[in-house]
This record gives C-alpha cells, structure tokens and sequence, in this order.
C-alpha cells in the first residue's frame, strides 16, 4: 500500500516544462531522499505532492485519492510539508509554532508538544522567540511543528540546510526512527551524498526526468553523480563507490 | 498560558479611564459630581472616551492583522489606502460645509474608506487570489494618488475648511459626540470578530503562503477574510474620529514583545492597548495646555515615537541575530 504516489506527472511553469513524466511509489514506513542539481525540479516534485501546485498531466494520490481533494484539515492530518524558505517575521515563541501545527490536524496526535520539542533537540524552549535562536535551530523549530501536525506523510525540501554536522545526523536518525516506530513515509531533498548513503531509497532526478531509483548502495555511482550534476567526468565524488 | 499581561493591562485601562474622565479644562472627581459636572462628563467626556476607545482599539486590531498578512513590521492600517479615501471624501464634506450635518463627514469618511479598500484588493487580486506584495503596491499606489488629489483639492480652498480639515486629519476627538457611535462599532465589532474566527490563518499566513497550505488552508481565501476585517476596522475608526497615526503600529509590536506573535493573544490585547493608548493620548492632548486642544493622533505620534524607538534600541540590544 503506498501512501503517495505519483502517476505520470508532469508540471510546467508557463511554457517551460519543470516535471516530465515522473511515476514513483513511496511505500508506508519508506525514508527516501530526492537528489538533484539546482534547478532540476525537487522543489516542485515536493510542491506537487503537498497539493501545492496542480500537474498540467497525470496525477498525484494521498492515500489513495489525488492529493488536492483532501479538505485542508484532512490532509494536514496526513500531510505535512515543509517548505525550503522559512521565515518568520513576527517574533513567534517555539511553542507557538508547535501548537499551530497540532491545531492544523484534528486526529490523534503520534506524539506530545514536549516530546516533538525533545525529538528536535529544542525541550525546554516554548517560551523562546524564534528571532532569539539560530537559523539551524529555527529550522528544528519548523520541523517540530511539521512532526506536531501527526501526518503520516512528510515531505520536506532540503530540512538539513543550515544544520551544523550533528543535528543532521540526529535529525535523520529521529526521521528513521519515526519511519520504522510509526510507519510514516519520508521524502526528503537533501545535496548531502554521504548523508544520502543513509537513506532507504533514493531518486535521483535531471531536468525533471526521473534518472534512477534504488537502493542508495547500489544506484549512488561516479557515473550516476556526474550525469546528475553535469561533471566534468575527470572530477571524481570523494566516498562514492566507482 | 500566560494570563497575567491580561489582567496587568485591563488595570492600567481602568486607570486611564478614570484618569481621562478626571482631566480636561477642568479637574473632575469622577466619584462625586455636583450636576453640571455630570453634564460635562456625559456629553463632552464619555463620549470622547467611548470614541478613543474604540478607535484606538480598532486601529491596534487592524495594524496587527496587516502585519501578519503582509509578513511586515513596518504594516499599518492605513497602507490599504484606506487614511487616503476617507481623507479625500472627508475633505469634500468639511469644505463644502460648515459642519452641520452631523452625519456628513464620517459617513463620507466611511464610503471613501471602504471604496479605497475595495479599489486596492481588486487590484491586488489575480488568478491565485488576493497576493501580499500585489495588494501592498496597490495600496500604496492609490495612496499616493488620493493624496495628490487631496494635496489639490485642499490648495484651491479657503482657508477655515482647510484648517478644518487639517484638524481632522491629524486624528482631533473635540467633536466626538455619540451619534456615528452604534454604526461604527458594529462594523467594528464584525471586523473584531471575523478577525479572532480567523486567527488560526492569520498565524499561518505570518509564517508565508506554502507553510500555511501545509497547515491545511487556502492562503488567498484566509487573506481576503482578514484584509475584509482590517478594512471594516480602519473605516471605522476614520469614520469615528479622522486618521490616528501610529497607534496601529507601534500597538501591535509592543503586545507582541509581551505575549509573543500568536493571534489568540495580540488580537485582543492589541485592542485594549489600542484603546487604551488613545484614550490617553487625547487626554494629554486635552490637558496640557487648556483651553487649547492638541489633536490626539499628534499626541500618539509625538509620545508613541520616542517609546517605540527606545524599545526598538533594547530589543536589539538584548541580542537579536
């Protein structure tokens, strides 16, 4: 059973094609990431899942039924999305933000204020403003509030940018962790290759075109990466196998 | 949660208000009046109190809704272009009069309010809804434009209207009676009520447009709600008593730096506080130096500066990054 999936998509902005017809199967308790140079589409494959946007072609299902006619609660109870710019401008407390996103959904909520909060290394901080923490820790922040909403789906676009070496290794622990102790599907971008090696499954992306799908171990080549971000083919990726 | 600056700020309103009937030309004890001072109270300084609360409470509302909508520190009520409209229609009704219809000049106010209002968000709207930076041009567009007219109109009149009109735009409560009271706090009351049904959106939209979809709503839809809300109260308020600058930024920033930045909390408290700092500021304005009145959106402004200023020197200062 797949909780998201997408169906011949394709998206365009205007006249220039974004997502060429991308298929892919994300299975209940899957970790993928989604990799890709700049500009190569994962904003917008993670826009189309969320509902944001409307494929031009094909379709994309939320547990079954095409993501955009879910009401809004019930897909923020499935769904949660975390955009790649967040800002804040008014001073919001931590907590503040937690609580938006446990009133976003109605269903029983996976886990308390407090324990989200421990899961992103913020316990402790409700009463923090977020103009008063760092810019990875305000990240952590965010993604309390994604994780607050309960959704069994997460898509999250690039939620390790800004975060020093330790909280990315901790948060993809606790985004494993919550794969395999509440069977919620992952999908995340990320540019980290290393980090990448971690995950369940990857899918690699060019120009909106889906260029490979597997097994980190086994997909993650020299070839692979310098057809993925156009490299010179003397250039060789430092901890990636030949 | 936190419930004490609730209570901390009900207690300093009550003190105003007792503060604000005791003042003017002459000092009164509001808890023993022979009956010409009851007559004065009655007539000349509760309705001036009613009209303060209720415009600055309004303004504070509105200023906090803008900020979020607009994701802008630096919104207030009047960017829509609404202090504009109701400038320039005000202006018509107090030149071409000499002020006797009493119904006139706020109503005027009002239609030029809400039309300017209405003008902005059609031309902040496209095929995705109302959008934030689109609404704020057009509102400063219009703004601009109004003014020019105003700036026209007000160099080819005689002089008395001029100075009449002059007042009013500098926010002056003297002609406070009761008579737009009803009118003005209904819309003000439908606007205050749209806008606390709508707090949920107006948190998230602070956060920007793709988190709030996460969260389940329709950005544009929650936008159109609470920008129909901030335009009802800023109309309103002009109506009651002319354009208060200042009350509707500085309000909102200083409950935030108190509960924080959700909707639930400065929604309300920025109503008290907006009350609140106008009904003193036309206090002052009256008492200071009788029998001359200093309008009180000049009193806001020349006190609200310099507090606004300190206070934005120690929230930097106190480490922000």
């Amino acid at each position: 059973m797949s909780s998201l999936r997408f169906d011949q998509v394709c998206f365009s902005y205007g006249n220039a094609p974004c997502v060429v017809q991308f298929s892919c199967n994300l299975a209940k308790g899957e970790l993928v990431g989604l990799i890709g140079a700049n500009g190569s589409g994962k904003s917008t494959l993670l826009r189309l899942g969320a509902g944001l946007l409307t494929p031009t072609v094909g379709q994309v299902e939320l547990d079954g039924k095409p993501v955009r006619s879910w009401r809004g609660e019930e897909r923020a109870s499935r769904l949660g999305y975390l955009p790649q710019s967040i800002e804040a401008p008014l001073p919001f407390l931590v907590g503040e933000l937690v609580e938006m996103g446990r009133a976003a959904a109605r269903k029983d909520h996976l886990l308390s204020c407090r324990e989200v909060l421990a899961a992103v290394g913020l316990e402790g901080h409700e009463q923090t403003p977020l103009s008063q923490i760092s810019g990875g820790e305000r990240r952590r922040a965010f993604i309390a509030m994604i994780l607050a909403q309960g959704g069994k789906t997460l898509l999250l676009d690039e939620p390790l940018a800004g975060l020093d070496l330790r909280y990315q290794y901790e948060l993809l622990t606790l985004l494993r962790s919550l794969c395999q102790t509440h069977n919620l599907t992952i999908l995340l971008s990320l540019h980290d290759l290393i980090l990448a090696r971690n995950l369940d499954r990857l899918l690699v992306i060019r120009q909106g075109q889906l260029l490979a799908d597997g097994l980190p171990t086994e997909i993650l080549t020299q070839q692979l990466v310098q057809q993925t971000f156009d490299l010179d083919p003397r250039f060789q990726v430092a901890g990636i196998g030949g | 949660m936190k419930r004490h600056p609730l209570f901390i700020m009900l207690g300093c309103l009550v003190a105003v208000l007792l503060l604000s009937l005791s003042l003017g030309q002459q000092v009164i004890n509001p808890f023993n009046l022979d009956p010409l001072q009851f007559k004065i109270v009655l007539e000349l300084r509760l309705p001036r109190i009613v009209v303060a609360l209720l415009m600055g409470g309004s303004l504070g509302v509105a200023g906090a809704i803008l900020q979020g909508v607009f994701r802008n520190p630096l919104a207030d009520p009047y960017v829509l272009g609404t202090s504009s409209g109701a400038a320039l229609a005000a202006a018509f009704g107090l030149l071409a009069t000499q002020g006797t219809a009493v119904w006139l000049v706020p109503g005027l106010a009002l239609v030029g309010a809400l039309v300017t209002s209405a003008v902005v968000v059609s031309l902040g709207r496209d095929a995705w809804g109302v959008r934030a930076e689109r609404l704020l041009l057009a509102g400063v567009g219009i703004g601009f434009f109004l003014s020019a007219i105003l700036m026209l109109v007000m160099s080819l009149a005689q002089a008395d209207g001029v100075k009449r009109a002059l007042l009013w735009m500098a926010g002056d409560l003297a002609g406070a009676d009761w008579s737009v009271v009803p009118v003005a706090s209904l819309l003000m009351l439908f606007g205050f009520v749209l806008a606390l049904a709508r707090r949920r959106g107006l948190n998230a939209l602070a956060l920007g447009d793709e988190v709030a979809f996460g969260l389940g709503l329709e950005p544009g839809r929650e936008r159109t709600l609470l920008v129909l809300a901030a335009s009802l109260l800023t109309a309103a308020s002009v109506a009651l008593g002319g354009i208060v600058g200042f009350v509707g930024l500085m309000v909102p920033h200083a409950v935030r730096a108190l509960v924080g930045a959700d909707a639930r909390r400065v929604l309300p408290l920025s109503a008290i506080g907006g009350g609140m700092l106008l009904c003193l500021a036309d206090t002052v304005g009256r008492s200071v130096l009788p029998p001359v009145e200093i309008p009180a959106g000049v009193v806001t402004a020349l006190i609200g500066a310099p507090w606004f200023l300190i206070m934005l020197r120690r929230a930097t200062g106190g480490g922000m990054r």
